[in-house]
């Protein structure tokens, strides 16, 4: 139960989970404003099947707060809509190689399919999935590169404003300078 | 009541999926590929049955004999007759096992009542192909499959006699009877294709094979039972000895055994009723919007403006229902600017599933009923709690 690493309280991160209706079916493991009871740092938004789902909106949810984002579908082979879940699947691993390029971690996003009944295993899964965000370095998304000729002031308060959620983690560093050069080093 | 007992059921098949999955990985659970291994019965039905046409000889006095001849003198007839014999089996369990699967799992609703439509005339076909390759034996059995099934049909009011002799070529055991059954053995298992074509038309990348491991097993399976219980025919038929019982195949000859119980009038009236409440099963409980919820969001809409003609939702549409017309006019943003293709949702196949939205990376499409916007509006919401 307790995060041993930390050896603090495990830390909850922000994350968005698009639920299918057809899948994991929500009465019991979740409240009416859609977060888990289990985990209420997960929020499920419904949606008619999960092969709906624009890999872009999980993108948005990453760039507008969340930490991680899944989609969770019937087990594959079985969609009600015959294809969704392997679709969404491809669709969700071609998009990890598209936010490595943009130098947000591929293990944000993730892919979950269980069943009507399979409740419990699906809230282990998710959180897996939380302690696997949890873990994970650095912001979210690295702070945009200001073009070279202009000083950048304006870079110092945005770095910070990313840094304030992770210090509960503090894992390494956590320093908000320190975040910086490990974004330069992958370039390099 | 009914309602209750079919979420039972769902529930039921969803739980032994699970155990399933359990023990093999999703992509291998044999009950997800319930109509493939039904095509590739039909398959090795075909070949099987191609090899044994070559030497069944129908006439009275010689279809037995012929038989015999297949099972004793010809190379691998044994073997390729107990192929045929059990692939039949198979066939109508796979089939039996797919027609239960998706009418518990309700995948008969919005347009896939054409393939639960089409499925019905397939499993009506393939029991009645049974029934007749049954009688092409010419054993005892075949002998008191037409009596039964001449009976049955008599019984039918102001029709039956007449009915009884188009199948039969007149009335008592004709010459014709032999042709005609090796016609109806034939003939409506070319319909099968016919059907299975209706069955695949509204689908697409129809899953129509099986696993490779799925295939070799229930291949294995059958030559298992080829080689340690032969097919063989009972005692040759004769119009002086009738036969008083009926060996019943369990898988085929099951309606007959109501012949126990019912007067043969009642017989048919059953089997009727039986038939037409399988195919009015799609259109017996429509969800109303509050049980719809979610799924019930509106036909897919192309946004005209956006739509660059990339042909992604075209190919992902699960139920075909996206066609690519040439494009009337350039789009308004600039990717759309030099389109020659335009997305057209045919909502007469439209399941509302959305999987076009999902497929188009140009906000092209939307479901009317849950707008990207009101997604986005859902993921900021959860963001700021």
């Amino acid at each position: 139960m307790s995060d041993v690493r930390s050896g603090a309280a495990p830390r909850r991160p922000k994350i968005v989970g698009f639920l299918c209706d057809w899948a994991v079916s929500p009465e019991g493991i979740s409240r009416a404003d859609g977060t888990m009871r289990d985990l209420p740092n997960v929020t499920l938004i419904q949606v008619p099947c999960s092969g709906f789902i624009r890999p872009a909106w999980l993108e948005f949810a990453l760039r507008n707060g969340a930490e991680g984002a899944f989609v969770c579908g019937c087990p594959l082979g079985d969609c009600f809509n015959r294809l969704g879940n392997n679709l969404i699947g491809e669709r969700v691993t071609q998009m990890q190689r598209r936010l490595e390029r943009q130098k947000i971690h591929p293990d944000r996003v993730a892919t979950i399919f269980h069943g009507l009944h399979e409740q419990r295993e699906f809230v282990e899964a998710v959180r897996a999935f939380s302690d696997r965000v949890a873990a994970l370095p650095g912001p979210v998304v690295p702070p945009a590169r200001q073009p070279a000729a202009r000083p950048s002031p304006a870079q110092v308060p945005a770095a910070a404003g990313q840094g304030t959620p992770v210090p509960g983690g503090s894992t390494s560093g956590g320093v908000t300078p320190g975040q910086a050069p490990p974004a330069g080093q992958e370039e390099a | 009541m009914y309602k209750r007992l079919l979420r039972r059921l769902l529930n039921w098949t969803l739980r032994l999926d699970v155990a399933i999955n359990r023990v093999y990985p999703t992509d291998f659970n044999p009950l997800y590929y319930t109509g493939g291994l039904a095509n590739l019965f039909l398959t090795v039905l075909v070949l099987s049955g191609i090899f044994l046409f070559f030497y069944y000889v129908p006439s009275f006095n010689e279809a037995y004999t012929s038989i015999q001849f297949i099972t004793n003198e010809v190379p691998y007839g044994v073997i390729i007759r107990g192929i045929h014999r059990y692939a039949a089996d198979g066939f109508m369990i796979a089939i039996l096992l797919h027609f239960f699967r998706n009418w518990f799992t309700e995948r008969f609703r919005f347009s896939r009542d054409e393939p639960w439509i089409s499925g019905m005339m397939l499993l009506l076909f393939a029991g009645f192909i049974g029934v007749t390759g049954y009688v092409l034996v010419w054993d005892q059995r075949s002998e008191i499959l037409v009596a039964m099934t001449g009976n049955a049909l008599a019984a039918v009011p102001l029709v039956g006699g007449w009915l009884r002799d188009m199948l039969f070529g007149g009335s008592g055991l004709t010459n014709l009877l032999l042709p005609r059954m090796l016609y109806l053995h034939v003939g409506p298992a070319t319909v099968l294709y016919i059907l299975l074509w209706w069955h695949y038309v509204r689908i697409r990348h129809p899953k129509v094979w099986p696993p490779a491991v799925w295939t070799l097993f229930s291949m294995g399976f059958v030559l298992l039972l080829t080689g340690l219980v032969p097919a063989t025919s009972q005692p040759v038929a004769s119009p002086v000895t009738t036969p008083a019982r009926l060996a019943v195949d369990w898988f085929y000859l099951l309606p007959y055994v109501g012949f126990k119980y019912l007067a043969p009038l009642w017989l048919v009236a059953l089997a009727v009723v039986i038939v037409a409440y399988g195919l009015y099963i799609p259109y017996q409980l429509p969800e109303t919007e509050s049980e719809m919820g979610l799924r019930d969001s509106g036909i897919a809409q192309v946004i005209d403006a956006n739509c660059t003609g990339c042909e992604l939702c075209y190919y992902d549409c699960p139920y075909d229902a996206i066609v690519m017309a040439p494009s009337p006019h350039p789009g308004v943003t600039k990717a759309a600017q030099a389109r020659k293709l335009l997305a057209i949702v045919l909502e007469s196949r439209c399941v509302e599933c959305g999987i076009c939205i999902g497929a188009c990376p140009f906000e092209a499409l939307e479901l009317p009923r849950l707008l990207e916007k009101d997604i986005q509006g859902k993921v900021l919401n959860a963001c700021r709690t």
